[in-house]
């Protein structure tokens, strides 16, 4: 089946009535979860996808909702970040060099708008780009063989020690403790209980829910209540519009920023943050002799915030051809796909069209929802700043345990959550990276299923792991990826 | 420090016993060459490997909190919330739980009261009216 007439299906799926009003939802929640501080696209998408499943929706319906509120959060973080010097999410952190100055400058409407306008050329083009790249690569990882899939896996989990903020061996701890938490119950390979601990509600393992809504909901709530949070009423000049030969100034950045963005974002590890910093360092090197970058430079706004959604579209690339998220967030919605007992994957492309194609065609309308909404919504968005702490988080708490039991039903499940939020502030605290325990949570029965597949193929031979061109080079890429951060920590 | 060093032990605590806990399991019978044990027994072991290096060279401290009894009390309120949800039911329940967390967030008691109830029904509508969620009911039988 040819691209053309595959996402013509896809469009087929997006546009019925009711996904369309999912994607008009998820991006309005998508915009103000960026906003919002404390409330990220990854806690979101924790707490919506047990009312996905409680209330059926079919999964393309879920991923499109779901997708919506990841994509729209990279809309959002920006609007903070202009207009209070505090970014909304990580990856905006660079957004707020040249942004804040602007709006003290009184063009604060125009550096929304030419960042909105970047986010929204970034998005679609790395979209146009994912629709003509997933298949392919797709097709060349349906000739990986169980071991090949075995040290890719690896290599994913070692490098988030090279990449993650925290130390190197706090992030490979926590991505081991998450393959732990998915062994929990009956190995569906032999029949035997593990980490159980006699616990009967335990025996169906731990619910992917429990443990996100848990880790980054109720957790990121007990680290907001330890400071008392104030953010100042946020202004939004008036000032000089946005002109068209600004766009055009800035559309060169924008272009060059998609392609490193995206790249970035394919790439396994390496995230949006990485990507922003990248393209701001980027411009600013190209265009010294011209730049006021750090006084308020239109491309030191429309660069980073480009780079950021394009990386986030390309995240979700390996997600879906591979199956191995490149990101927090893109595993969580990885762990929403195998809620719904679909392995994203090889082989989803040609099984599951409908998710896989109604998703990339429902980005595209997405991302033109988002622009609509951001350029003249901008003010109402900026308001949602003045909602205060206590009004906004006993509902978020109230949601969370709603969520967790509307999806299991069982008060053990909640009091799971709450030890696993617990758990979370704890870690965050002693800078322990979350993001490796629902990786490797994810990952973890792919890991052991592959591995129990090669033995089986080579009948209990080891060296058969490393019996392939591609898992030598896998495993030399993980050996190299856990040896760099220890070379790095050894000469400290 | 300390708690690097405190962290280091727990995490190998954790990998050993992970381990021999894995190293225990019995298959009744031998149907595939891998077994339950070793795929365990490797990841606990590399906990307790990252543990050690914590151990012998420990980075942080630990950042205490701002305000340290509000962390305690906020889950003292979620394990109420989670033990009394199912019999009291979603409505009261939340109402309370709600007003706990913005006391604690700062509010004053009339208005926490007044968010509680409003989060608390707002929620209820819009799981149990509108998106029909079987939610618990609890003493109030509407």
């Amino acid at each position: 089946m040819d691209v053309f007439s595959a996402l013509g299906g896809g469009f087929g799926v997006a546009l019925q009535p009711g996904n369309l009003l999912l994607a008009f939802i998820g991006c309005i929640l998508g915009t103000a979860i960026g906003v919002l501080p404390g409330i990220g696209p990854l806690n979101a998408i924790a707490l919506l996808l047990p009312f996905c499943l409680a209330l059926r929706l079919p999964p393309e319906s879920a991923l499109i909702l779901l997708a919506a509120v990841y994509y729209g959060s990279g809309y959002g973080g920006r609007i903070t970040a202009i207009l209070l010097n505090m970014p909304g999410e990580p990856s905006a952190v660079l957004t707020t060099l040249d942004g804040h100055p602007l709006a003290k400058q009184g063009r604060g409407g125009a550096a929304l708008a030419i960042s909105g306008i970047g986010s929204f050329v970034g998005a679609t083009l790395s979209v146009v780009a994912m629709t003509f790249l997933s298949v392919p690569l797709a097709k060349v990882a349906v000739a990986f063989s169980p071991a090949d899939y075995v040290a890719l896996i690896a290599f994913a989990l070692s490098l988030l020690g090279a990449v993650s903020d925290g130390p190197a061996v706090k992030a490979w701890a926590a991505g081991c403790l998450g393959l732990l938490l998915a062994m929990v119950g009956v190995d569906s390979g032999t029949g035997v209980e593990r980490y159980t601990l006699g616990s009967l509600e335990l025996l169906g393992g731990i619910d992917f829910t429990v443990l996100a809504i848990g880790l980054f909901a109720i957790g990121e709530i007990l680290l907001l209540i330890e400071t008392r949070l104030r953010v100042e009423a946020a202004k939004l000049g008036g000032g000089e519009p946005l002109r068209l030969r600004e766009v055009i100034f800035c559309l060169p950045a924008m272009l060059r920023a998609t392609g490193i963005g995206f790249v970035i974002g394919v790439l396994p590890g390496a995230g949006a943050s990485v990507a922003s910093a990248l393209s701001y360092t980027a411009e600013k090197r190209l265009n010294e002799a011209n730049g006021k970058f750090g006084q308020g430079d239109m491309r030191g706004v429309a660069a980073p915030e480009t780079a950021d959604n394009a990386a986030q579209i390309g995240n979700l690339v390996p997600m879906l051809s591979l199956g191995i998220p490149g990101s927090g967030t893109t595993a969580v919605l990885l762990g929403a796909l195998l809620m719904y007992n679909i392995t994203p994957g090889p082989l989803l492309f040609e099984q599951r069209p409908e998710v896989a194609w109604g998703l990339i065609a429902s980005m595209y309308i997405g991302n033109a929802m988002l622009l609509l909404l951001n350029l003249p919504l901008v003010g109402i968005f900026a308001r949602l700043l003045t909602v205060p702490a206590w009004v906004l988080y006993p509902g978020v708490l109230a949601l969370s345990f709603a969520g967790v039991y509307a999806a299991s039903n069982s008060a053990f499940d909640l009091l799971l959550a709450v030890a696993f939020g617990v758990m979370g502030w704890l870690f965050r605290k002693m800078e322990i990276p979350l993001v490796p325990i629902v990786l490797g949570f994810v990952l973890g029965r792919m890991l052991e299923d592959n591995l129990r597949r090669a033995m089986s193929l080579s009948d209990g031979d080891i060296w058969a792991l490393v019996g392939s061109p591609v898992s030598m080079v896998l495993w030399a890429m993980t050996v190299a990826a856990v040896l760099w951060p220890m070379a790095r920590a050894l000469r400290r | 420090m300390i708690a690097d060093r405190i962290l280091g032990l727990a995490l190998i605590a954790l990998g050993l016993g992970a381990a021999w806990s894995a190293m225990q399991l019995q298959v009744p019978f031998a149907a595939d060459p891998l077994g339950p044990s070793p795929f365990p027994t490797t990841v606990a072991l590399v906990i307790a490997l990252c543990g050690l290096a914590l151990l012998l060279r420990p980075m942080h401290g630990f950042a205490w909190p701002e305000r340290a009894l509000a962390p305690p009390l906020l889950v003292v309120a979620m394990v109420g919330y989670a033990l009394l949800m199912v019999p009291l039911g979603f409505l009261v329940s939340s109402a309370l739980m709600a007003t706990a967390v913005a006391l604690l967030f700062g509010a004053r008691i009339v208005a926490s009261g007044v968010l509680g109830v409003t989060t608390a029904v707002a929620l209820w509508l819009l799981f149990d009216k509108l998106l029909d969620l079987p939610l618990p009911r609890g003493i109030l039988s509407l």
